[in-house]
């Protein structure tokens, strides 16, 4: 990281060599917008492939959709009859489900990308299954989303300071109870955030997202009671998220702590918290960004449970009832959706790096 | 004695080790005069570098200082025990009295800031009336190291090593100390570098009257830029004088070796 790159001599081969033209030498002469637009093409690709893997891969569950919501049918509304073969049919076409494997996957693909249609969902037939996900995702993204970036704020600060106190005794606790808690899965720590402050002392609510006698809108109620409810799974995650960014935060900072600049700016007399935020934070907290992007990922998987347990009515429990009722297109959509929220992320923070440290450097 | 920017008396350094302390500076009692260029000779190993971090109050575990006193005189400030100073008070003391000449192919700088940063953030923070000179200030001193004033708006990595060591040497004399301790400020550099940066430091010392006190292993060096020289040999000084009468007339046989060891256009190893 801080070895010496020799000096690089920019040599401007449009002054000795050919005079420039078109394309190439445009982007030859902007490095950075060569390097922003190959970057781009790339979200493209990854994201295509992602999606066709993901398609596929979900068609190889076994079952049979148009059955299950046959059957869903008969159980909810005593519809005793049997399906006529025109029938199924009929829901097999609105499914996307006839044809050979490719021909569906050209018309998923086509309704998906010109019209962002995922196909009508099953649990909440006939709803399309971007309004069943898009119903949902805004309390997964304000639950989840908050809470991930306090979690990485706090755990990055935390951990630079256990990191620059190392050998004290409060870095010593606050590391041990990292090692010990970083891994601890969010619906146990739930589990307990429940049973303390739900059942024995009765002060926060353990289910549901809001007040159901407050009607949703907006006013200050509802915020409010929005922000009661969000409160222990948010705190849970939060927890144990924290936890995880400090030990891996500290990690990073420790070989930083030994560099010479770091002795220099010591010299120099700045004040301890100048140091640790301007130089030896500054140095180390690089990969923590990319880690973050990489963790939304996680995040959507991972918290499945805590919605789930808190009945929270977010992603994580739609795709759970979709999984229960073989929602082919709900479940991929969800993954869809995280596939999409993973890439995008780290495409703006792959774009961002280059402004946040001077030796990122992707270009030639 | 008023003419005295450090005196050292009786310093003791040891670094701990699992087989017992390991005596790297055994008492040493030196003083370094106003306006002079001390030049600190020895071997790898003799003390020398154990020795500037020691004063520097760099010294980390397992190293510490186990006796004697350095009393520093800061002009207009009140003489201190630089052993005895902590926290805030040596934090101040810092840069504006006593600042730190490190080697140019360490990475001093930090990387991720350019260089016009790193001149502002100590002079700031220790002469907030000078922050709105600093603009002023900065090419002023790049100049007087002979950089252009576009070096400012480079990052660290941008600069060759010769270049780094003349920021380094700029930064150092910023805030006009009253000591600078410059640590082999040449070694790690190719000879012709090396030579302007000795130029560079011997101007500094005529266009700013600071104290230097230069730790090197090279009795070049010493040659041709200190004033007087005092050798260390295992923790220990074994000769100090002025540099002339010590080349010409050295009473250390130790003295006699560095001297010796001078390589000499004609005289090849066998």
């Amino acid at each position: 990281m801080t070895a010496e790159a020799p000096p690089v001599v920019a040599v401007d081969k449009s002054q000795d060599s050919a005079p420039p033209s078109g394309v190439r030498a445009w982007l030859s002469r902007h490095p950075l917008a060569a390097y922003a637009i190959r970057r781009v093409g790339l979200y493209f690709v990854e994201l295509w492939g992602a999606l066709t893997i993901a398609f596929f891969f979900f068609r190889l569950i076994p079952g049979d959709p148009v059955q299950t919501l046959i059957q869903t049918l008969q159980q909810n509304y005593m519809y005793n009859q049997q399906a006529s073969t025109e029938l199924i049919a009929r829901y097999q076409q609105e499914f996307g489900l006839t044809g050979n494997m490719f021909s569906q996957y050209l018309k998923y693909m086509e309704k998906l990308v010109l019209h962002g249609d995922l196909g009508p969902s099953l649990i909440n037939y006939p709803t399309p299954a971007q309004d069943v996900i898009l119903r949902s995702l805004p309390w997964t993204i304000g639950l989840l989303g908050i809470s991930a970036v306090l979690a990485w704020v706090l755990g990055v600060l935390l951990g630079a300071i256990a990191g620059w106190r190392r050998g004290k005794l409060g870095s010593a606790i606050a590391t041990n109870l990292s090692i010990a808690l970083s891994h601890v899965p969010y619906f146990f720590v739930a589990l307990i955030l429940v049973y303390i402050f739900a059942y024995s002392m009765g002060v926060l609510p353990a289910r549901s997202a809001y007040d159901s006698n407050i009607s949703p809108g907006i006013s200050l109620e509802f915020i409010g009671s929005v922000l009661k409810y969000g409160l222990l799974p948010g705190l849970s995650i939060v927890i144990i998220g924290t936890f995880s960014w400090i030990l891996s935060t500290r990690m990073l900072m420790v070989p930083v702590l030994g560099e010479d600049y770091l002795v220099y700016a010591e010299a120099k007399g700045l004040k301890g918290w100048r140091i640790l935020t301007r130089y030896a934070l500054r140095n180390c907290y690089l990969p923590q960004i990319t880690a973050f992007g990489i963790s939304l990922g996680f995040i959507f998987n991972g918290n499945v449970l805590v919605e789930q347990l808190f009945n929270y009515p977010g992603l994580g429990t739609t795709l759970v009832t979709a999984i229960q009722q073989l929602d082919f297109n709900t479940i991929l959509g969800v993954t869809d959706i995280a596939i999409f929220s993973v890439l995008t992320a780290v495409l703006l923070l792959d774009l961002l790096l280059p402004l946040l440290d001077p030796r990122v450097k992707y270009w030639k | 004695m008023s003419d005295s920017v450090l005196e050292i008396k009786g310093l003791e350094v040891v670094y701990s080790t699992n087989r017992g302390d390991v005596k790297a500076v055994r008492g040493i009692d030196l003083d370094v005069r106003r306006g002079e260029i001390l030049g600190i000779a020895g071997e790898s190993g003799s003390g020398k570098s154990t020795l500037a971090v020691a004063l520097l109050r760099l010294l980390k575990a397992p190293g510490k200082v186990t006796g004697g006193s350095v009393m520093f005189h800061p002009a207009g400030r009140s003489p201190v025990d630089l052993l005895k100073v902590h926290g805030e008070e040596l934090r101040v003391l810092r840069w504006s009295a006593l600042s730190y000449l490190p080697q140019g192919s360490m990475s001093s700088l930090n990387p991720v800031m350019r260089v016009h940063d790193q001149f502002k953030d100590v002079i700031v923070e220790h002469a907030p009336d000078r922050k709105e000179a600093v603009s002023d200030m900065i090419p002023r001193l790049l100049a007087q190291v002979g950089l252009e004033p576009r070096v400012a708006r480079m990052y660290p990595h941008e600069l060759s090593g010769g270049m780094k060591q003349r920021v380094l040497m700029a930064i150092a004399v910023a805030l006009e100390p009253d000591l600078v301790i410059a640590d082999e400020p040449t070694t790690a550099l190719d000879v012709t570098i090396q030579r302007v940066i000795l130029q560079s430091l011997a101007d500094l010392r005529t266009d700013f009257g600071v104290t230097l006190m230069v730790i090197s292993h090279d009795m070049g060096v010493h040659a041709q830029l200190a004033d007087r020289v005092a050798v260390m040999y295992e923790g220990q000084l074994v000769e100090v004088g002025d540099v002339r009468q010590v080349f010409k007339d050295p009473q250390d046989a130790y003295t006699r070796q560095l001297i010796e060891s001078i390589p000499k256009l004609g005289r090849r190893a066998s």
